[in-house]
């Protein structure tokens, strides 16, 4: 039962992980909708002392990135 | 006679200097009504669209709530049985809400909630307890109520219907950090019918609450796998309030548009009204000096 996954990162990542190759390994019209179930944009913001810190991405957007800025 | 011929023109000349701004005013008036009138016209327009957007999506958020749910009832199931053994001192917060705001009072209703906790416990609740912020509506207003307690603000979150994937990074960022708690707390708003919501407190065990509860302790679970129960429950509880949230803030959203759109039917229909009067008054007082014109001749 015990893994070696559980020295290096918790269950909800290694639940994510096995989502993602299920995801992955559907049909092309059902892995699209489930691909959107996956995605998430979350950022981040460590405080201390009642100061923000900076905005940190947990998944940095990789070829958002360019687009974002001209729609802006 | 002659100084109070003066007198009296002293007087009136102010009131006859006045008089034509006045009638400049009331010119400028009918302008200015007919200007506020299309502004309000705009806004109603807009409001309305936006209430479309909010009631599209409220529907598509109530079906993803009512999945999401269930998540969270059967992770409440699981530890009913499995009791904190001790009232725990220091608490986390987490306080669910979202980026955005023309919804009502949802955001505010969740850090109304959260502070009123601090003050009504202040004997049972250490004062310096962390606080998690999703949202930053919510992480606005509590840094000026409570900057001190908070530890981690997320955000990004709520744009579209929350995904199992953002409550699993926000847990695991929340047990990554190293901030010292005994226990969870989440505060979000719970979604009592189409109309109304309610803010609402859920409590999710940490790993060590459930190896201490002699309730747990009957299923004899090992180690390994009670971390993750309490890691993957942290992220159920999480999604569950998230989705929930998310419900509340699109049909706040809505009926706050509709009143919106509401009043701004009922400032147009008073401006035109106004308008209407004013412009009726002008052509009179045209027609009034024409005719006293013709008849002079």
């Amino acid at each position: 039962m015990s893994a070696t996954w559980r020295a290096h990162f918790s269950f909800n990542k290694y639940s994510q992980i096995c989502a993602r190759a299920l995801r992955q390994s559907l049909k092309e019209g059902e892995r699209v909708q489930a691909e959107k179930r996956g995605l998430t944009a979350l950022r981040y913001q460590q405080w201390s002392n009642g100061q923000g810190g900076e905005q940190v991405y947990l998944n940095p957007p990789v070829d958002e990135a360019p687009k974002k800025s001209a729609a802006v | 006679m002659l100084a109070r011929r003066t007198l009296a023109r002293v007087g009136s000349q102010p009131s006859a200097l006045g008089a034509a701004p006045t009638n400049a005013r009331n010119m400028a008036t009918l302008r200015e009504i007919e200007m506020r009138l299309k502004s309000v016209k705009n806004i109603e327009k807009i409001t309305k669209s936006m209430k479309m957007i909010a009631s599209t999506k409220l529907a598509k958020a109530q079906r993803a709530m009512q999945q999401g749910k269930q998540y969270g009832l059967a992770n409440s199931e699981v530890f009913q049985h499995t009791l904190a053994e001790s009232e725990s001192k220091r608490k986390l917060f987490i306080a669910i809400s979202s980026d955005k705001g023309l919804c009502g009072g949802i955001h505010s209703s969740v850090s109304k909630m959260t502070r009123r906790t601090f003050i009504e416990q202040k004997e049972t609740l250490e004062q310096d307890s962390p606080i998690m912020v999703i949202g930053d509506k919510v992480k606005a207003q509590l840094s000026r109520a409570l900057p001190q307690n908070i530890a981690l603000t997320f955000n990004q979150i709520g744009r579209d219907i929350p995904t199992f994937a953002d409550a699993a990074g926000v847990a695991d960022l929340i047990l990554k950090s190293d901030v010292k708690y005994d226990s969870i707390v989440i505060v979000y708003n719970k979604f009592v019918s189409a109309i109304s919501y309610e803010p609402a407190m859920v409590e999710v065990l940490t790993e060590n609450a459930l190896k201490e509860s002699p309730g747990f302790k009957a299923y004899e679970m090992e180690d390994d796998v009670t971390k993750d129960l309490a890691e993957f429950s942290l992220a159920n509880a999480i999604y569950a309030a998230l989705v929930e949230g998310h419900a509340c803030e699109q049909s706040a959203r809505r009926n706050a548009m509709d009143n919106a759109s509401k009043n701004a039917g009922d400032m147009i229909n008073s401006l035109q009204l106004k308008y209407n009067r004013g412009r009726q008054a002008a052509i009179t007082n045209e027609l009034v000096d024409i005719i006293t014109g013709a008849s002079a001749l």
